[in-house]
């Protein structure tokens, strides 16, 4: 069992990776900015053969000269400057193409789902936190790590190139650090995984408590447990802190062994040229150095390990990149994700034809749920017919408004339009119009608000659904009229005004079915008995199906369904 | 002017100060040993060059054993200096904010609850966990300002080797990268939090699309949608590439800083000749690149000074909330509202309270336990006003079961525990069968001990609500105050509950207020409060 779900985290693991892989691969720029490193370290190989050169002139007799060969270092110091700039500039470029295809196909994903997720389930919350923290996540993946790797293969065997230019011993030296440094590297590795592993569990549970805790301060305080909390948060705090320092002595092991080797190559080479020039060495070798020389292998040493060093510091946002990569891919395999399909209209007469709506022993309910949210329902509306659901809240009512548009999922039973089965994925969206609770707003003019689902409804049509939804005075009393400004929240507008845009959207859109969700909800009486009027007069010539708990909206149905007590 | 938050990590900081002394001493030595090895090598190879032309007289005359031991030794020390310092650096930061955790949540515990449930609300906890996170990040890069200091130091002493000039160059350069790193660094934050503005202006949108996705699927409007999207997250990345390029700049100053101070550092040792020249040189650029932590650390601060501003406001809020009045249970513990006509609740009465979805209802619960601000002459308890009473007295008086149910991260018995710590195995175990779950919870891997997860995860809707049902009964509260407790239960179950809430309330004389819809249980109370929209409305008037 333990070994099934390993591999299985393995294989998700490894699809996360390629799935970001995938993302970052289409991406142009990316090798601009590994380029771009990797010229830092032609750069820096010009800075120190410019310190070279100016200290064998010093040495040589000839201090003049070596003003040129300063000017030299200088300008490669400039050009190293300005390189690590264009070089973050471009990563942060790409990491921008990367993370705005991300998001899109989440957003995609998560607008488009069909079914299967309860209305009440948090998916504002989940699409924050992939849309925005997790594909964040990658930025650092991209701009930074990406083109490490790539200059991290390419610069050490070029430093080790030039330096075998001026002293063969000297490269072989630098080379002969490598295999010892690998296998150290893999220790110290596996070390660190061992430690993580050893403490992942205890960490999960504990490094969460603050949080839980901060969010259950309601319940913390309604039961006078702040002291009691307060202390077992203090013994966990505590407890985490612990168990992170023992993740670190390991973790920071592999870079303690990358500083090693870095100041080996140093010590080694200083060491080595020191000899050859004093002609001191025990043994024989071919070469015989100069200041010049010498000194610029001193200088490159340091550069042979700084890639590594540059790969070592952006491997913690590959780490977090996979993660969030994982998280991401397993959003848009999960059940009920989808690309949206495009809508088709429906042809012509069809739109405006109301259709018939029958439900044969539905039953509704959502994945991991004990009981029921609907059960064995069944009715039939004939076109044209006003249909109310009845039930206090949490009975279903909407529920079963949304089984229509794809978006709850049909357990059990059949769903009949028009003497077609239900189209699962997206019902009948495309013929249905639906008024609720809390119309969408956008931020625009009241005009754009009203053609948001018809933007090429004639003028003629809009100033007559204005006129029998009864917006008339209200577009009259606001400054500019149709023109006027309206921001997210709808502000200035009242719970009733609101409705009657939605109605009005209804009307413009060419919608033969009409879905009301508690359309009077929160309205005082008389605007309610307003809007029921309302409604009663422009609904001719459409199937109406209303969830509502007031008697007085499902007075004007033809059928009338009770849920709840009854089932 | 030390505000809220730094007295409080002087304080909790003390136990670890031999730990930061260590970390400090180990940033000084790495400082050192990254000069003196490049510096002392640069020296040695120059000063061989010299001797080796001279002959092999003044070649076997050379001490060659002091510079080769002070590089190796200096190869050594540098590594384990950065390893000590990075391990207790960030000891000394996790331990200390470790204590900073408990204590900020004891903060919040006290200061007046409208405030305190502003900051840990959904998204607004994951601000605060993240705010002490980057004080903790800032804790473990504190000792970066020792190692440039000393890096400076030994930088500057070791130049002075090949004259005055040198060392004045090298000190002027350090100066001039110190003041323009601050410089900059007051630009990242300047752009950090623009880009921080960008991220909520995305995040609200999503939230608010989201919340309209039935309308957006019936009208098609799902492409609009992404596009609306697209342009925010186009803002958002445009605000991430400025931040990005400012950061970008910090890498040219240290470049050029690097640059300068080693050519400079050659050029004025010139006369010095050859050795002297090496190691003023080298000497100068390794003191910059000892700096080069220190200018990380003020690249990445700007996140970190807003976050203690937010920290420090709620401290001293909390530092300023008046103690709570002394806490005696009142008398009687009836109640009285001056909603629905001034209605007046006798112990052990049980009462319904009905009406339709966001009219209140919740609002008046939370009122009653002291949740929310409540306005002189709204309510009074066992003849005390809520609004002068103590808290903890009111609270004392209810057994609160909330609308979202509330679970914590835990077992089965955390979540018990937090009505009664002391509470005893039978007793849970017979909550447990009151609130039908006693069967479920026998099923469970370890039972009593099984890890439920965030919220309860592991649990249905209908058997969190009856753990949060279970965990209202342990307390002893004159009245119980239960939210919706049958949503999600199917019939048979729900019967079962009730008939065992009606058997515990004979048995224990308790009162209840509970507020449903289920018309069943409406039946099995006393009386029924009934709320209106006009209801809510002079509620809302007269709350504070």
């Amino acid at each position: 069992m333990a070994s099934t779900t390993h591999a299985s985290k393995d294989s998700r693991i490894s699809f996360g990776m390629a799935y970001l892989a995938a993302a970052a691969r289409r991406v142009p720029g990316l090798r601009a900015s590994a380029s771009l490193l990797i010229a830092d370290g032609l750069f820096a190989i010009g800075f120190a053969a410019g310190l070279a050169g100016a200290l064998s002139r010093i040495a040589a007799g000839a201090p003049a000269s070596a003003i040129t060969w300063l000017a030299l270092a200088l300008a490669c110091a400039a050009l190293r400057g300005a390189g690590a700039l264009l070089a973050a500039r471009v990563g942060a470029r790409c990491a921008g193409v990367v993370k705005l295809g991300l998001r899109r196909r989440v957003v995609a994903a998560a607008l488009g789902r069909s079914g299967g997720v309860r209305a009440s389930d948090d998916l504002g919350g989940t699409l924050l936190s992939l849309a925005v923290d997790e594909v964040e996540a990658v930025d650092g993946y991209v701009a930074r790590f990406l083109p490490a790797r790539r200059a991290a293969t390419v610069t050490p065997l070029v430093v080790l190139a030039v330096v075998a230019v001026a002293s063969p011993i000297c490269a072989f030296l630098l080379a002969l650090t490598f295999v010892p440094f690998v296998v150290l590297m893999a220790l110290a590795g596996m070390a660190s995984a061992a430690q993580s592993q050893r403490q992942f569990a205890a960490l999960a549970r504990l490094s969460g408590l603050f949080v839980d805790r901060l969010r259950a301060l309601p319940v913390v305080l309604a039961f006078r447990a702040e002291g009691r909390e307060t202390r077992r948060l203090a013994d966990a705090s505590l407890e985490v802190a612990e168990r992170t320092v023992q993740v670190l002595r390991a973790a920071f092991l592999s870079s303690a062994v990358l500083e090693f080797f870095s100041a080996l190559c140093v010590a080694l080479v200083a060491v080595y040229a020191g000899f050859n020039l004093l002609g001191l060495l025990p043994f024989h070798v071919p070469e015989k150095l100069d200041l010049g020389r010498a000194f610029f292998v001193l200088a490159l040493a340091p550069e042979f390990y700084a890639p590594m060093r540059r790969l070592a510091a952006a491997y913690h946002d590959r780490s977090a990149a996979q993660a969030a990569a994982e998280r991401l891919h397993a959003f848009e395999q999960s059940d009920g994700a989808a690309s949206p399909v495009a809508v088709a209209a429906p042809s012509g007469s069809r739109r405006l034809h109301a259709p018939t709506v029958r439900f044969e022993n539905v039953t509704v309910r959502y994945a991991g749920d004990a009981s029921d949210v609907v059960s064995h329902l069944s009715f039939s509306l004939r076109a044209g017919q006003t249909l109310a659901i009845l039930g206090p809240s949490g009975s279903g009512k909407t529920t079963l408004l949304r089984l229509l548009l794809g978006m709850a999922p049909l357990s059990s039973g059949r769903v009949w339009v028009d003497s077609t089965p239900l189209d699962e994925r997206r019902g009948i969206a495309a013929r249905a119009a639906w008024i609720g609770q809390a119309p969408l707003m956008t931020r625009g003019s009241l005009r754009s608000n009203l053609l948001l689902a018809a933007p090429d409804a004639s003028p003629q049509a809009l100033l007559d659904a204005i006129e029998r939804v009864g917006l008339g005075p209200t577009i009259a009393r606001r400054p500019g009229g149709l023109d006027a400004n309206i921001d997210e929240r709808g502000s200035g507008l009242s719970g009733g005004e609101r409705r009657r845009i939605a109605l009005a959207r209804a009307l413009l859109k060419p919608s033969s079915v009409w879905l009301l969700d508690e359309p009077t909800t929160h309205l005082d009486d008389a605007s309610e008995l307003a809007l029921i009027a309302t409604i009663a007069r422009v609904r001719a010539g459409r199937t109406l199906l209303i969830a509502t708990h007031s008697e007085r909206l499902a007075a004007l149905a033809d059928v009338v369904i009770r849920l709840g007590e009854s089932q | 002017m030390t505000g809220a938050l730094d007295r409080l990590l002087a304080r909790v900081g003390q136990p670890e100060k031999r730990r930061l002394r260590g970390a400090a001493a180990c940033a000084a030595l790495l400082g050192v040993a990254t000069v003196a090895l490049l510096g002392v090598s640069g020296w040695f190879i120059a000063a061989a060059a010299g001797a080796g032309a001279a002959g092999a007289l003044a070649a076997g005359a050379f001490n060659y054993m002091l510079p080769s031991a002070a590089i190796r030794l200096g190869a050594i020390a540098r590594t384990g200096a950065r390893y000590g310092e990075r391990l207790l650096g960030h000891q000394v930061a996790l331990m200390t904010m470790a204590r900073v955790r408990p204590l900020l949540f004891a903060a919040l515990a006290r200061m007046a609850p409208a405030r305190a449930l502003s900051v840990t609300a959904g998204q607004a906890a994951a601000v605060l966990v993240q705010d002490v996170q980057a004080i903790e990040m800032r804790l473990a890069q504190r000792t970066a300002a020792w190692g440039a200091a000393a890096a400076t130091m030994a930088g500057v002493s070791l130049a002075a080797v090949a004259g005055w000039a040198p060392a004045l160059s090298t000190a002027l350069v350090a100066l001039a990268l110190g003041l323009g790193g601050r410089a900059l660094a007051t630009r990242s934050r300047s752009t950090a939090i623009v880009l921080r503005q960008a991220t909520g202006q995305l995040k609200d949108h999503l939230a608010f699309l989201a919340a309209a996705q039935v309308e957006l699927r019936c009208h098609a409007l799902e492409g609009w949608a992404a596009d609306t999207i697209a342009e925010a997250s186009m803002a958002l990345d445009a605000a991430q590439r400025r931040h990005a390029a400012v950061l970008g700049f910090f890498d040219v100053l240290q470049a050029l800083a690097t640059g300068l101070a080693a050519t400079v550092g050659i050029w004025l040792a010139l006369a010095a000749g050859a050795p002297l020249a090496a190691l003023a040189g080298l000497s100068a650029a390794m003191a910059i690149e000892g700096m080069a932590p220190w200018l990380r650390a003020l690249a990445h601060r700007g996140g970190a000074s807003e976050a203690a501003h937010r920290l420090d406001d709620l401290l001293e809020a909390a530092e300023t909330t008046a103690a709570d009045a002394a806490a005696s249970s009142p008398a009687l513990p009836t109640i009285a509202l001056s909603a629905f006509g001034g209605v007046c609740l006798r112990e052990g009465e049980r009462v319904a309270i009905v009406g339709p979805s966001g009219c209140g209802k919740t609002t008046l619960v939370e009122t009653l336990v002291g949740l929310r601000a409540c306005a002189t002459g709204v309510a009074s308890i066992g003849g005390r006003d809520v609004a002068a009473g103590s808290v903890a007295a009111q609270r004392a008086c209810f057994a609160w079961l909330p609308q979202d149910c509330a679970l914590i991260t835990g077992t089965v018995r955390d979540n018990l525990r937090l009505a009664r710590d002391d509470v005893d195995e039978l007793t849970m175990w017979r909550v447990l069968r009151d609130a039908a779950l006693a069967d479920r919870v026998r099923t469970l891997p370890q039972g009593l001990d099984t890890w439920l997860g965030a919220d309860g995860a592991r649990l249905s809707g209908g058997e969190r609500r009856r753990l949060a049902l279970a965990r209202a009964y342990l307390s002893d509260a004159p009245w119980l105050l239960l939210d919706e407790p049958t949503v999600g239960l199917d019939p048979v179950t729900e019967a079962a509950v009730l008939d065992a809430l009606e058997a515990r309330l004979a048995d224990t004389g308790q009162g209840l207020i509970v507020v449903t819809h289920r018309a069943s249980l409406v039946a099995r109370c006393d009386r029924t409060l009934s709320f209106a929209v006009s209801q809510a409305e002079s509620l809302a008037s007269l709350a504070a």
